[in-house]
């Protein structure tokens, strides 16, 4: 998908292997990121009429991801069986002052 | 004080035996706080705590059935419900300041998280402060032994060093573990369960004198924070950001924070330049993986209007957090580029 900021999502990525205590490495190959270590992981920008922003694919299995926040909690879910997610709780507020 | 005006709550927390109560029975004598109603929580079958502290019998409460932190939802939410009902009905003080002593085994966090997000008490009560007490005669000790002490002083807005009179002095030891694990908290003195009063709740984010939301306070912690400070695990550091962050941006960053870090995210809190609100500031405030919502200040407090977050964290490095705000934000700006 054009406009996907792959630079920094291949950063984030590397940062995040070390943030979670994960073994891995991130490497950019092409247009797309490739994860080595527990499992194969290749994250590729989608294409542009598809609704997602990049397609994730973990030991063959594609799945689409809308934001970089997807994708991360994706390869976290297949790197980091123990991790559950912690959902935010943010009280009820306009974005913007009103 | 009007009754439209939020009343500030300020937790007092502290190891077992690190002089919480000592102090307290010092302060709550003092003129200035004579309207302060007093929340005690001990840990144990006979609660003796609010025996010992002088204060107005009808303004102390003892919670005494468990950790506060452990049933923090409902005692705790109860207790103040029924303080403020009392209030209003005329059937105590009525106080404009309420301070809640945990027991010394106590994690701060839940009941930081309860103040800010419980429906029925957020709206009456704002967040005061975390005081947090330190012997300073076993208090490395206990830091190297007890988890839970760590994170106490981690959260802290001020730190008090107890028994000064019994140490004769702060071992240089004790004051290097706790610069480590909170550089930017204010260190207060205590002998003889004295400190200097005035100080004491001076560095929270409502400003009781004011009335009005202090950032200024967490502004100077936050120049203090400009570099790593390195525990074993704890770590505080200061993000600083002069381009203007989206609100949406800001949201999906607090919500990956929250969803990735969870309790490891001991506390964060800054002011945020918005970009769609760029001479109202919004001020962030989060405990674990809950987050306040944003205040607004009515304008910036000073000329340097650059987003500053303050980060007290366990196992977060700063070079992920920032490259995640950087990625999250590129992303939003490329969605909103392309309409």
């Amino acid at each position: 998908m054009s406009g996907a900021p792959t630079g920094l999502l291949c950063e984030l990525l590397t940062q995040s292997l070390v943030a979670w205590g994960v073994g891995g490495s991130v490497e950019r190959a092409g247009g797309a990121i490739v994860l080595g270590g527990m499992k194969d992981i290749r994250i590729e920008p989608a294409r542009e009429d598809l609704m997602f922003r990049w397609m994730v694919i973990i030991d063959g299995r594609r799945r689409g991801a809308i934001s970089i926040l997807a994708v991360l909690r994706q390869v976290r879910e297949a790197l980091d069986p123990g991790y559950a997610a912690s959902r935010v709780h943010v009280a009820v507020a306009p974005l913007v002052p009103s | 004080m009007t009754a439209a005006d939020p009343i500030p709550v300020s937790v007092v927390t502290g190891f077992l035996g690190s002089g919480k109560s000592t102090i307290l029975g010092h302060l709550l004598r003092q003129p200035e706080f004579s309207r302060t109603a007093l929340v005690i929580n001990e840990f144990g079958e006979i609660g003796l705590d609010h025996e010992l502290i002088e204060s107005s019998e009808d303004s102390v409460i003892a919670l005494t059935t468990g950790c506060l932190c452990c049933k923090v939802r409902t005692d705790l939410a109860q207790t103040l419900q029924d303080l403020l009902r009392r209030r209003d009905e005329g059937r105590c003080t009525r106080f404009d300041r309420i301070v809640i002593e945990t027991s010394g085994l106590a994690d701060p966090a839940p009941i930081l998280q309860t103040l800010m997000t419980d429906a029925d008490i957020a709206g009456r009560l704002v967040l005061g402060g975390v005081v947090t007490t330190v012997d300073t005669v076993v208090g490395y000790g206990t830091l190297e032994r007890e988890a839970i002490s760590q994170k106490q002083v981690a959260v802290a807005d001020t730190i008090v060093l107890t028994k000064l009179d019994l140490a004769g002095g702060a071992p240089p030891a004790l004051l290097n573990r706790l610069a480590g694990l909170n550089p930017g908290a204010p260190t207060l003195r205590a002998a003889h369960g004295r400190t200097r009063s005035a100080s004491l709740f001076g560095t929270a984010l409502y400003d009781v004198k004011s009335k009005s939301l202090d950032v200024n306070s967490w502004l100077a912690e936050a120049r203090k924070h400009i570099h790593d400070h390195h525990d074993t695990e704890i770590k505080t550091y200061t993000l600083l950001r002069t381009e203007p962050i989206r609100a949406v941006a800001l949201t999906l960053f607090l919500e990956a924070l929250a969803e990735h870090c969870g309790a490891d995210l001991l506390r964060l809190k800054g002011i945020v330049n918005i970009a769609e609100s760029p001479d109202r500031p919004a001020v962030i405030h989060g405990v674990q993986h809950v987050f306040h919502a944003p205040a607004w200040l009515e304008r910036w407090p000073s000329n340097d209007r650059r987003s500053r977050m303050v980060f007290i964290t366990r196992r977060i490095p700063r070079r992920w957090v920032k490259v995640l705000l950087d990625a999250v934000d590129a992303e939003v700006a490329g969605v909103s580029a392309q309409g």
